[in-house]
C-alpha cells in the first residue's frame, strides 16, 4: 500500500484507464480546482497528449461535445471545476447525456464522466460553493458516485469511466491534498456498494465525500462521550445501496444523516424517505439530518462554517438523537 | 481638453491602483481567504469609462470588479470592508471580492460567473428603454467570456431589441512576451478576433488601446452620448497589456509598489519589468501624458498619490475595524419581504 492523495489516486486511476483503454479520452480543464493541485498531472498531458484537448471556457458545448462523442464510444472525462459551473451545462447533462440511452430506446449509450468539486471551501461564496448531487439525484439516467477518500476515488473513478452511463463525479475541493493509503496495482470499486467506514452500534451516520470525514472526527469524540457511531459511506447515490443503510439502522436503531447541499429535497431527505419506506420499524426514534442550512453560502469565512455541515453540528445532532 | 477631468480621471486610476495593492497585501496578511483577482492595470479603461456614466446608468462587472466599483465612486471604505467580508462592506460582507456591487451605485449585481453580468447589463438596457429613464447598461467584461454561449445571444438579443447598451470588453490576454513566460491566454480563438463577433451581427464595434485613458475618455463618451440618442448597442474593445503579476493563477506583486516618480524621473527603472514601466504601466503612462500636456507637475501628480494614499490608509483602517457579521445574519434577504 501507497500514501498517497486524493487527487494523486484520481489521477492513477484515469493514467491506469488511459493506458487500458484507447478510447479515453480527458479534457484539459482545472481536474483538481484552483490553487496548486495539478502538478500530478503533468506526466497524463507527456504521456497522453494526442487524447487530451484544452477546453475553452464553454461548459454547455464540452458538456454536448464529449455526450455525442460518447455515442461513438469515445469515453470522455470532462473535468468541469468547480461543481457550480457545472449548471451551465444542465441542458446537456440532463436533458442530452442522461436521457440519450432512454430515449434511443437503449440502442445508445453515454460514456462520459462529469468531474466537478463540490462545497464549501473556503471563501468560495454564492457562486463557487454549490453541492448540486441532490439535483442531479432528481434527474434519471445519471450515475453519481461521491468518493471520501483516495483510496475509493481510485477504485471509483475507474469505474465511472468503465461505465456505459454519464456518471458525476463528485469530488470535494477540502478533499483534494488529505492523504491516507491506497491498495497496490489496479482495482475498480464497484458503484452501489456502501463501507462502513467505522463499526458501532448506537446510531447510524450516513454520508457521502467531505461529510465522512467530518463524521469519522465526530465519532471520535462521541466514543469518548460513550455514543458508538457507525458509519455508512453511500460512496455512490446511483445506484444506492439500499441494503446497507438499512442493515445498519436496523442495528443502530438510530439515524442521521449530514449532506453539503441545503435541506430540502436533499441526498438526507432521501435517504431519510428511503428509511421511511422500508424500515420504519427499525428506527426507535426519529431521524435527523444535518444539512447546509437553506441559505445561500456568504463570502465570509466564519458564516460560511456556520451554514455548513460540520463535526460540532454533528456531535450535537448524535447527542440528542442518542438521549 | 477639459483638465479637470482628466486629473479625475487620474485620481480615479491612482486611487484604484492604492486599493488594489492594500487587497494584495490584506491577502498576503491572510485577512481574506480564496481566490481573487486584481484590477492593476486596467485601471485607465474602467475610470475613463465611469467619467462619462450619470446617476441614473447601470453597470456590470465581473469577477475582476474592484477597480469599476471605485472608478464609479463607491467609497474605498465600504469595497475594502466587503473584500474582508465585513458587516460594513458593499454587500454587508456575504458577497466577497468575486461580487462587489452597489445598488445605490447603479452596480446592482456582480456575477463571477464568465459572461454571466453581459446579459444583466443587456437587461439594464432593457429596463431603460420601458421606462424611458434615459440611462444606459454598461457590461465590463473580459475577453475571455466569448467562450460562452450567452456572450453570443446576448449581443444578438442587443441588436434584434435596439437595446441601449455599451459593451466593453476588456481584453487582457497577453502579448507575446508574456506568452513567451508561459502565460496563458485569457481566451481561445481559431483564427481572427473577438470584435469580428458582433460586427458579423451588424453592431458599431471599436477598438481603443485600453491602456490609454484620454483615449478610451474621448471614444467612450462619444458612444456613451450616441447610444443615449440612438438607443443602439455599442462594442468597445479596450486592448489592454496585462500586468505581469496576472498571469499566475493567484497575483503577484512582481512590479512593486507603484512608485508614481517614475513617470518624470526614470532613473530608477530597471530590471525584468523596465518594459512594463517604461511602456505599458496605464498610471504611469498617463501621469507621463499629464506632464507632457502641461495638466499638471510632478508636484500635483505627487499630490494626488499622497492624498488617494491618505484615503486608502483610512479605508484599510475601516474595513479592519468593521465586525464580522452575525451568524443570525446568514437568513436574512433569501427571499423579499423577509430579514
Amino acid at each position: 500500500m501507497a500514501v498517497m492523495t486524493h487527487a494523486e489516486a484520481l489521477v492513477e486511476a484515469i493514467r491506469e484507464c488511459m493506458d487500458e483503454d484507447p478510447n479515453v479520452a480527458l479534457v484539459w480543464g482545472s481536474l483538481m480546482g484552483v490553487g496548486g493541485n495539478n502538478e500530478h498531472v503533468d506526466h497524463i498531458k507527456a504521456d497522453f497528449a494526442d487524447r487530451i484537448f484544452h477546453p475553452p471556457i464553454s461548459e454547455a458545448a464540452i458538456a454536448a461535445v464529449a455526450t455525442g462523442a460518447a455515442m461513438d464510444g469515445v469515453r470522455t472525462i470532462f473535468p468541469m471545476g468547480t461543481a457550480s459551473f457545472m449548471f451551465r451545462a444542465w441542458d446537456q447533462i440532463i436533458h442530452e447525456a442522461g436521457a440519450a440511452h432512454y430515449m434511443s430506446n437503449g440502442a445508445v449509450s453515454i460514456p462520459v464522466v462529469f468531474h466537478v468539486v463540490h462545497g464549501l471551501r473556503g471563501g468560495g461564496s454564492v457562486q463557487h460553493s454549490q453541492s448540486p448531487q441532490s439535483m442531479l439525484w432528481n434527474a434519471p439516467g445519471i450515475e453519481i458516485a461521491m468518493p471520501s477518500c483516495p483510496a475509493d476515488a481510485k477504485g471509483l473513478m475507474r469505474t465511472a469511466i468503465k461505465s456505459n452511463n454519464p456518471t458525476v463525479f463528485i469530488d470535494h475541493q477540502k478533499l483534494n491534498k488529505r492523504s491516507s493509503e491506497v491498495p497496490d496495482g489496479s482495482y475498480d470499486i464497484p458503484f452501489g456498494v456502501a463501507d462502513i467506514k467505522r463499526e458501532g452500534g448506537d446510531v447510524t451516520i450516513v454520508a457521502a465525500s467531505l461529510q465522512v470525514v467530518h463524521a469519522l472526527e465526530a465519532a471520535e469524540t462521541l466514543s469518548t462521550g460513550g455514543i458508538e457511531v457507525e458509519i455508512v459511506d453511500l460512496r455512490s447515490l446511483v445506484p444506492l445501496d439500499e441494503e446497507a443503510i438499512l442493515a445498519s439502522v436496523g442495528k443502530t436503531g438510530r439515524l442521521l444523516v449530514v449532506d453539503e447541499a441545503p435541506p430540502l429535497c436533499s441526498v438526507a431527505s432521501e435517504v431519510i424517505a428511503t428509511v421511511a419506506e422500508k424500515g420504519m420499524d427499525l428506527l426507535k426514534t426519529p431521524p435527523v439530518r444535518v444539512n447546509r442550512l437553506p441559505v445561500h453560502v456568504p463570502a465570509n469565512v466564519v458564516l460560511e462554517d456556520y451554514v455548513g455541515p460540520n463535526t460540532d453540528r454533528i456531535i450535537e445532532a448524535a447527542k440528542l438523537l442518542c438521549h | 481638453m477639459d483638465k479637470g477631468r482628466l486629473l479625475d480621471i487620474f485620481r480615479h486610476m491612482m486611487l484604484i491602483r492604492r486599493f488594489e495593492e492594500a487587497v494584495y497585501d490584506f491577502h498576503e496578511q491572510k485577512l481574506f481567504g480564496g481566490h481573487y483577482h486584481l484590477y492593476i492595470g486596467q485601471e485607465a479603461t474602467g475610470a475613463a469609462v465611469m467619467a462619462s456614466l450619470r446617476g441614473e446608468d447601470r453597470i456590470f462587472s465581473t469577477h475582476r470588479n474592484h477597480g469599476h466599483l471605485i472608478a464609479r465612486g463607491v467609497d474605498p471604505k465600504n469595497a475594502l470592508a466587503e473584500i474582508l467580508n465585513r458587516a460594513d462592506g458593499t454587500n454587508g460582507g456575504r458577497g466577497g471580492t468575486f461580487h462587489l456591487a452597489d445598488a445605490s451605485a447603479g452596480m446592482p449585481h456582480t456575477s463571477a460567473l464568465v459572461g454571466g453580468s453581459v446579459p444583466l447589463a443587456a437587461g439594464a438596457g432593457f429596463a431603460a428603454k420601458l421606462q424611458k429613464s434615459g440611462g444606459i447598461g454598461v457590461s465590463m467584461f473580459g475577453d475571455g467570456c466569448f467562450e460562452e454561449g450567452v456572450v453570443f445571444e446576448t449581443l444578438n438579443l442587443a441588436r434584434m431589441w435596439a437595446l441601449p447598451v455599451i459593451f466593453v470588453c476588456e481584453n487582457n490576454t497577453p502579448g507575446a512576451v508574456l506568452k513567451s513566460a508561459g502565460g496563458n491566454n485569457t481566451s481561445n480563438l481559431p483564427e481572427g478576433r473577438v470584435i469580428q463577433i458582433p460586427e458579423a451581427l451588424g453592431m458599431e464595434c471599436h477598438e481603443v488601446d485600453g491602456g490609454d485613458a484620454e483615449a478610451v475618455d474621448s471614444l467612450f463618451a462619444d458612444c456613451a452620448t450616441r447610444v443615449r440618442e440612438t438607443g443602439q448597442p455599442i462594442f468597445i474593445e479596450a486592448l489592454t497589456e496585462r500586468w505581469p503579476g496576472n498571469y499566475f493563477s493567484f497575483p503577484s506583486r512582481v512590479t512593486g509598489i507603484t512608485q508614481v516618480s517614475m513617470a518624470w524621473d526614470g532613473s530608477s527603472i530597471a530590471g525584468e519589468y523596465e518594459d512594463w514601466f517604461r511602456n505599458h504601466d496605464p498610471v504611469l503612462r498617463f501621469a507621463r501624458q499629464l506632464l507632457d500636456r502641461g495638466v499638471a507637475n510632478s508636484g500635483d501628480v505627487a499630490g494626488i498619490d499622497v492624498e488617494v494614499t491618505e484615503t486608502i490608509e483610512a479605508a484599510k483602517e475601516f474595513a479592519l475595524s468593521s465586525p464580522v457579521p452575525g451568524t443570525d445574519s446568514v437568513y436574512a434577504h433569501v427571499l423579499a419581504g423577509e430579514g
